[in-house]
């Protein structure tokens, strides 16, 4: 297993946890529960697969070439999503003349982040079963 | 403009690898700077390299690149 597929494994891993944890609570917290998403800090812990070694090639042509791709991918999604929850949901929920809650801009960077993180992780393992069939 | 025709580039990695001793894939890994995966990738297919590690395989097996690539499609008339 390469050191992306790790990465990606791990931030899937890192991402089910806070689902996890937020959705396990909210019967017992309700929206206070949203404080479980803090678990997505340890994604910051995924550079820790890349570590250089001597004399070790962590990363090749075609790693990089997953890696931009699957990227690329996740936040184009993101980037339609935002786009019609920004401009359609809000005015539908919340009315021309409403205002969005603070607490919901919050919320929202957290599923935002959830979001990128796991269309990019499964982007890659998508690509290194199977995809990722050229150099372009 | 290209036709509609299919174009394909096939590898003898895995013949060239057995002509230099059996040479393993993590052997040639090293040596041309990529990991296992990439030649597991390239013997199966699934991966066209970029000419700079085309010609550092040709390199590594000590032929020229066309005998390590060949290419099935478009030519240009």
């Amino acid at each position: 297993m390469s050191r992306m597929q790790k990465f990606a494994w791990f931030n899937l891993a890192v991402i089910a946890l806070a689902l996890l944890v937020v959705f396990s609570l909210v019967p017992l917290l309700g929206f206070k529960a949203m404080g479980g998403f803090g678990f997505l800090g340890l994604l910051g812990f995924g550079p820790a697969f890349f570590r250089t070694k001597p004399g070790q090639v962590l990363m090749d042509e075609r790693d990089l070439l997953i890696q931009a791709r699957s990227w690329v991918f996740a936040y184009a999604v993101f980037w339609v999503i935002f786009v019609l929850a920004a401009v359609v949901l809000s005015a539908l929920v919340y009315g021309q003349d409403g205002s969005v809650p603070v607490t919901i801009v919050q919320i929202s960077t957290f599923w935002a982040v959830t979001l990128v993180y796991a269309l990019a992780s499964i982007a890659i393992l998508v690509q290194y079963a199977g995809g990722a069939s050229d150099a372009k | 403009m290209p036709s509609e025709k299919q174009e394909t580039l096939t590898n003898r990695i895995r013949r060239l690898r057995f002509d230099n001793g059996e040479m393993t894939q993590q052997a040639l890994a090293e040596r041309v700077g990529v990991t296992r995966q990439t030649i597991i990738a390239l013997e199966a297919g699934k991966y066209v390299p970029s000419l700079l590690l085309a010609f550092r395989l040709a390199a590594a097996f000590r032929v020229r690149v066309e005998e390590v690539f060949q290419y099935d499609g478009n030519s240009p008339s």
